[in-house]
């Protein structure tokens, strides 16, 4: 039966044009900026998240106490200790971490990917269990072949993003990808340092280091390489090649990370917790950002349907006479509070789908131009936006939903319409 | 096809309290019949008809039309005997605006419970009854005031009512138009449609077949 209401809410909306039109406008602009703030504010939190700080969930790093407890020996993290982090519920796997405690430094003098570089750098190196870094491990195996093979190493993800989009434009230098990189052989010379002059009981330690793969578990400012290599470096310089610098504890589960915090921290250690604080703390800016921006587009929705309020109200009160009538021929109740509900959902149908579609006009538009306008710099995305498939679907339901909310007063009044009052003559 | 007892209907009329426009009419009002209602402005005939088509429904009394009892009906079942059973033409036509005369016509089926075939071809014959077939695509703007309630009178009969219930159907029409529509009632009377129409005119009232005074809320 309501099937038939159909010509009618398409003669009164046609009728009425001007006014359906200005209605659905105000809610295409509200429905339009919530889809476009929520996109963005998508789009920039999956940058923080994943690009600028990668943050595993279920990892947590341990490190040693800042203050030695003395005779208690507490705070190190020996085998032992390691031991029983690992055999902490919720805990799936114990990583250990050996810095080497031996400052290092890189002299390259030759061709670097097509350019002459003549470069000193001084750089940190950590050791870690192959199985930590291994699905990053594009060569060979991830382990220590001795003194006389080149040392497995892996870069950070985000070093290599700003040396891109920084250092290497700035220096004329070439783009490099964790592939192009693979294989690369660069000198490193550990107990031997620019800075602080180097302790005279050893001599320095000239080694060799091939990339293998870049990886977000990297060492932001440095390498990463085998655990083995420290020990064996640790050892040659005469320095601690026993206790661990850091354990990363992968979790069973997300949810259990409080839980392992809480008993590391009774085991004496710390979590060293400053990426994942980094990275909550930027991912809560983006998100009370994003938040305030849709409750603002909220309002505008608001304010749209008070406005097609307004508009059934007064088209309702117009149209007194039409409705009795329609009320003389058969009208039921239900069917002329039907027939404004379906005037609202078409108009605010219109209204969602024409302001979900600005929204993604406008989305593509920012992203064509901020990758033609904007230069390059580090973590620059190829998309600024996330557009989710319920993002759209709830940018139409909210013109829907809000257009209707708008109606239903109107619809209970056009519900009530006395025709023996409206017609008498 | 009538049988009204005892009806009593009252409004609400401010601070002097209630205002008793019927109290006690009672008619009868056999198939083919074609009954005038006369009386004074204010009297109560537009209330009694109302009653009489189930647009009313704040009376008290029995009302039997076309076999279905109309008091203390709920609203669907009363919509549906309005939509199936009774046609309305009111004096002042109540098209609707900026919309073809076909549109207007059709209008009973947008509401109808039951599917009414070929809505076009059935409005078409409508409006053939009325003799205005030429002008199914006019607006009422683009119509003469008779031409109006012709199409009017074809949206009444479009759903094949049997009750035609008209509330001055020719107090807005001048004398010739108005004789037109006489005879167009006349016409449908005579293919036997039962008409109760109200009205100040000689010209219906001696249409009619039978004649009732509406006063002090009685007929008679
Ligand atoms: N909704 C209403 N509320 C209050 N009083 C009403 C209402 N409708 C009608 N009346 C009153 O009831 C009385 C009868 O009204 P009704 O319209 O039935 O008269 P009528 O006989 O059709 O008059 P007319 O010939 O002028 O059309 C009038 O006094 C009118 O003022
Ligand atoms: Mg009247």
């Amino acid at each position: 039966m309501s099937g038939s209401l159909w010509p009618l809410v398409r003669l009164s909306l046609s009728r009425d044009r001007r006014s359906a039109l200005s209605s659905a406008f105000g809610l295409a602009i509200g429905v339009a900026s919530l889809v476009f703030f929520v996109s963005l504010g998508l789009g920039v939190g999956a940058i923080v998240r994943d690009k600028v700080f990668p943050v595993d969930t279920s990892l947590v790093e341990v490190v040693p106490a800042q203050l030695s407890f003395g005779l208690l020996g507490g705070g190190t993290l020996d085998e032992a200790t390691v031991a029983r982090l690992a055999a902490l519920p919720g805990v799936e796997r114990a990583f250990k971490k050996m810095n080497v405690r031996a400052p290092a430094v890189t002299i390259y003098r030759g061709d670097f990917f097509g350019r002459p570089l003549h470069m000193g750098l001084e750089i940190l190196a950590v050791g870690v269990e192959a199985d930590f870094v291994k699905q990053d491990v594009l060569l060979g195996e991830f382990v220590d072949s001795g003194p006389d093979k080149p040392i497995p190493a892996i870069a950070s993800t985000r070093l290599l993003e700003i040396y891109n989009k920084s250092f290497a434009p700035q220096r004329a230098l070439p783009q490099l990808s964790g592939q192009l990189l693979t294989g690369f052989v660069f000198p490193v010379d550990f107990n031997r340092s620019f800075v602080t002059s180097t302790p005279p009981s050893a001599s320095a330690i000239p080694s060799q280091a091939q990339l293998v793969g870049v990886s977000d578990r990297g060492l932001l400012a440095g390498i990463t390489i085998p655990l083995e290599a420290a020990r064996r470096i640790n050892t040659a310089a005469n320095l601690d090649a026993k206790t661990f610098t850091g354990v990363a504890l992968k979790a069973t589960d997300p949810s259990q990370v409080p839980g392992i915090v809480a008993a590391v921290k009774t085991m004496g250690l710390r979590v060293d917790d400053q990426d994942r604080r980094m990275a909550e703390n930027a991912g809560a800016a983006v998100a009370i950002s994003t938040s305030s921006l849709a409750l603002l587009s909220v309002l505008i929705c608001l304010l749209a349907a008070f406005n097609i309020a307004h508009a059934f109200s007064a088209s309702v009160r117009a149209r007194e006479k039409e409705l009795g009538v329609m009320r003389a021929v058969g009208a039921s109740r239900s069917a002329l509070f039907r027939l404004v509900l379906v005037e609202a959902l078409v108009l605010g149908l219109f209204g969602g789908v024409l302001g979900t579609a600005l929204a993604l006009v406008g989305s593509v538009g920012l992203d064509v131009a901020a990758v033609r306008f904007l230069p390059e710099f580090p973590f620059k995305p190829e998309t600024w936006f996330q557009r989710p498939l319920w993002l759209l679907a709830g940018g139409v339901g909210l013109g829907v939903l809000a257009a209707v909310a708008g109606a239903f007063l109107p619809a209970r009044r056009a519900s009530r319409t006395d025709p023996a009052r409206v017609l008498a003559g | 096809m009538i049988d009204a007892k005892a009806i009593a209907r009252d409004y609400d009329d401010g601070a002097k309290g209630r205002l008793t426009v019927l109290d006690g009419a009672s008619l009868t009002v056999d198939d083919g019949e074609f009954v005038a209602i006369v009386g004074r402005s204010g009297s109560g005939k537009s209330t009694l008809l109302h009653v009489l088509g189930g647009l009313d429904t704040d009376y008290r009394g029995q009302v039997t039309v076309a076999g279905t009892r109309l008091d203390g009906l709920p609203d669907p079942a009363l919509s549906r005997f309005r939509n199936e059973t009774v046609g309305f033409v009111f004096q002042s036509f109540h098209l609707m605006s900026g919309v073809s005369a076909l549109e207007n016509v059709l209008l009973p089926a947008r509401f109808s419970a039951t599917p009414m075939g070929d809505l076009h071809a059935r409005a078409t014959a409508a409006l053939a009854r009325v003799g205005l077939t030429s002008h199914a695509a006019r607006t009422p703007g683009q119509l003469s005031g008779g031409e109006r309630q012709r199409v009017a009178i074809a949206r009444a009969l479009f759903s094949s009512p049997k009750l035609l219930l008209c509330d001055e159907p020719t107090g807005n029409l001048d004398a010739a138009t108005a004789d037109e529509v006489v005879a167009l009632f006349k016409t449908l009377n005579a293919a036997g449609l039962t008409i109760v129409a109200v009205t100040h005119e000689d010209r219906l009232r001696s249409a009619a077949t039978r004649v009732l005074t509406l006063s002090k809320g009685k007929l008679s």
